[in-house]
């Protein structure tokens, strides 16, 4: 589903990603875990389009991402990419003067042009997937923290993206929640979405993530099984990181 | 039939059909249009305070007879003393009646009629003066008199101490109030004021002589001969007398101007009261009304142009090329930095020299707009800055373009924080109204000042005049309020949005 090569990022003249290079097959997921500052954040921004890339090559669904395009046909792809891509942030990034539902509606009558009824219903039914077809009409500052998670999901998945990818998704939810957003994930991948997953919480990405990706510094310090990572790393650094996260 | 008849009806009427056409033609003439200073104008041309709405006063009635011996229709266009002359070159109307000499630097800019008035000078002193029996006795005391008149003027040439007012009311109060000791002013206006005044006295008989001119425009040639024309006929014919003797303003010194009309015009000498009158408290606040629609008016005019214009200057100055961003600051700053009063007079009377005249309200309203662009531009600015950069973020990652991500997510939002200190900028620009006065613009402040002179109920008028500016601001502050309360609901969705971070 997506691939990434050799990805350089360059911010102020740091290094912020030094040739990050990991495959995702389709319905799977991708665990990336790391300590702050290990880049985490800026390549699920790369793999989005919010950051331009310095180096490297990203792959997704035969579109090629690439340095050295054109200013116009970067702009272009990345547009492709992200009708390919829907992202859940950390913040979550809600529209406060939008309802729950208007939330969800608002790309796809307004960037794809789907007739609003047509919209409602299919906003409905992920609402209902996601367990708030009730707070529809509410306004998102009426809702928890965790249901305004789940309208961010909705809201992305109203774009029909093949990827998924979620920053720090369980910072704000306690261990019952946690367990509970995991296997609503699963069932999204069971219904065929492929995902990108980054946290620090390696309980939540157990029984969720098909791979692993440890990064320090920028670098790929070792990309496996979930299994193997967690119970037998192959580098000192991800056994050290593996062992103080349990 | 019907054809037929029509025609007998035509025979029938032909001669007041003629007639008719001769009026018609009479109306259909330009109006003579003229401007004066009607706020403490009085007896020249003033509100007659029984009927707040209308104008009276002996130089409207020599203009309303010279409008009549031109075949034209007169129009009073109200002024401002200070600003007559440059009024008059911006055509804000074609003639100056008020009560204006024909001094050598004025002569430099306009043209002058021949004299329909021969005027002296009255010193007035307080009842109980005994000191002060000629100007020459003022030598160490204060004397007050209008700015920029044939009386200050021999004040300076004299080495008087003076003390300038706008009006002669406020001169002869403060002569009563002994701030002075003496008020020195063109006879019209010592008559129409003193004579009746107790309190007050003439220290002296008249003395100087100079006459009242109409001023007109450099090179309006046919139209002074035209004036000068219809001056000689109202002297003539005895109309002029008629009407100084109503006003009590009738003296020999006039008979320079005429020859010597009716006999039994002597007798009928009375000064026109003003105390006497009773004010007609209904019609002056019928006045104010209207001019509270001005005033209401201008401030949403010029705040539809504030708020269309400041977004395009907060967009340029947020998001624009460089040179645009550098263009909207110095826009900003400098209608920020500079006085509105400042910038309306340059409107008024700087934009006609490049050929660019529009009438005051109009001014005042583009002037007004121009000016709260800058505030509501910065106010945009803020509330654009405001909304966090993950809102335009998660606007594009869900595919939308940046025109539409502004249009539909970051637009609505900053509207809502910006409109509590909108709604405030809107209340002040509802008071700045006032400063279109300078400009004559006949708005509230200027229907005021103007009702207050006339009728010296200051008090009153000031309490009437508060409440309907109190009337139109305090909703806007109510809504400012309660929009607010709601941006505070707002702060609670931030606030749990850092508790989910």
């Amino acid at each position: 589903m997506i691939r990434v090569t050799n990805l350089i990022k360059n911010r102020n003249g740091a290094h912020i990603l030094r040739g990050v290079s990991f495959e995702v097959p389709p319905q799977t997921v991708l665990g990336i875990i790391g300590g702050s500052g290990s880049g985490k954040t800026t390549l699920l921004r790369c793999l989005n389009g919010l950051e331009r890339i310095d180096g490297g090559v990203i792959e997704a669904d035969g579109l090629r991402l690439e340095p050295n395009l054109s200013k116009h046909e970067y702009h272009r792809r990345v547009n492709e990419l992200r009708r390919k891509v829907g992202t859940v942030f950390q913040h979550l990034y809600l529209f406060p003067h939008l309802t729950v539902l208007g939330n969800v509606i608002e790309a796809p009558t307004h960037v794809q042009q789907v007739p609003r009824m047509e919209a409602e219903k299919e906003a409905y039914q992920l609402l209902e997937s996601v367990g708030l077809k009730e707070k529809a009409r509410r306004y998102p500052e009426s809702l928890s923290g965790g249901e305004q998670q789940r309208v961010a999901i909705a809201r992305a998945l109203a774009m029909h993206p093949a990827l998924l990818m979620f920053d720090e998704p369980t910072s704000a939810l306690d261990p019952k929640r946690s367990a509970g957003l995991r296997s609503l994930l699963r069932g999204f991948v069971e219904r065929g979405h492929t995902m990108v997953v980054v946290s620090h919480s390696i309980g939540f990405l157990d029984g969720l993530a098909d791979q692993l990706l440890y990064m320090e510094a920028g670098e790929v310090i070792e990309f496996g099984e979930t299994d193997q990572i967690l119970n037998s790393p192959r580098d000192p650094r991800t056994k050290d990181f593996v062992e103080q996260a349990k | 039939m019907q054809h037929r008849r029509l025609q007998k009806l035509f025979a029938l009427s032909r001669i007041p059909a003629v007639l008719l056409l001769l009026l018609g033609s009479a109306f259909a003439q330009k109006p003579l249009r003229w401007g004066a200073d009607p706020s403490g104008g009085a007896p020249y041309v003033y509100n007659d305070p029984s009927h707040p709405d209308q104008y009276v006063g002996y130089e409207k009635e020599i203009v309303d007879a010279l409008a009549a011996a031109m075949g034209r229709p007169a129009e009073f266009v109200p002024s401002d003393w200070e600003t007559l002359v440059s009024a008059l070159q911006r055509k804000s109307f074609d003639v100056i009646v008020n009560g204006l000499e024909p001094t050598a630097d004025r002569q430099k800019q306009i043209l002058f009629s021949k004299p329909y008035y021969i005027f002296q000078l009255a010193l007035t002193v307080r009842s109980d003066e005994q000191q002060i029996h000629s100007l020459a006795d003022c030598q160490n005391r204060t004397v007050g008199t209008l700015g920029n008149t044939a009386a200050s003027r021999l004040l300076e040439k004299e080495r008087i101490p003076m003390k300038g007012y706008a009006d002669p009311i406020a001169a002869y109060r403060d002569l009563e109030l002994k701030r002075i000791d003496a008020v020195i002013m063109d006879v019209p206006a010592e008559v129409f004021y003193v004579s009746k005044n107790p309190k007050l006295k003439r220290a002296t008989e008249p003395f100087f002589r100079g006459t009242y001119n109409i001023g007109l425009r450099k090179g309006d040639e046919s139209l002074k001969s035209e004036v000068d024309t219809a001056i000689d006929k109202i002297t003539n014919d005895g109309t002029l007398e008629t009407i100084l003797r109503k006003w009590g303003l009738w003296n020999d010194a006039q008979l320079e101007l005429r020859t010597p009309g009716k006999a039994e015009q002597k007798n009928t000498e009375a000064g026109y009261d003003i105390t006497s009158a009773v004010f007609n408290w209904r019609e002056a606040i019928w006045r104010l009304a209207r001019a509270a629609v001005v005033t209401v008016l201008i401030a949403f005019g010029s705040m539809v142009i504030a708020l269309v214009l400041g977004m395009f200057l907060a967009i340029g100055q947020w998001k624009g090329p460089r040179v645009v961003q550098w263009l909207c600051t110095v826009y900003v700053e400098f209608f920020r930095g500079t006085p509105v009063l400042v910038q309306l007079l340059f409107l008024y009377f700087g934009l006609p020299t490049i050929g660019l005249a529009m009438p005051g309200w109009l001014t005042a309203l583009i002037g007004l707009g121009l000016n709260y662009a800058a505030y509501e531009s910065q106010v945009y600015r803020a509330a654009l800055e405001a909304i966090p950069r993950g809102q335009w973020e998660a606007s594009y990652l869900l595919g939308m373009s940046p025109l539409l991500a502004f249009r539909r997510i970051i637009l609505p939002q900053a509207f809502r924080i910006a409109l509590p200190p909108m709604t405030n900028d809107f209340v002040s620009l509802f008071k700045d109204t006032s400063t279109a006065y300078a400009i004559s613009v006949w708005e509230l402040a200027t229907a005021y000042r103007e009702l207050a002179n006339a009728s010296g109920q200051f008090l009153l008028l000031g309490v009437a005049v508060s409440l309907y500016y109190l009337a139109m601001s305090l909703p806007m502050a109510h809504l400012a309020r309660r929009l607010e309360r709601r941006l505070q609901r707002r702060d609670a969705i931030e606030a749990v949005e850092s508790e989910v971070a």
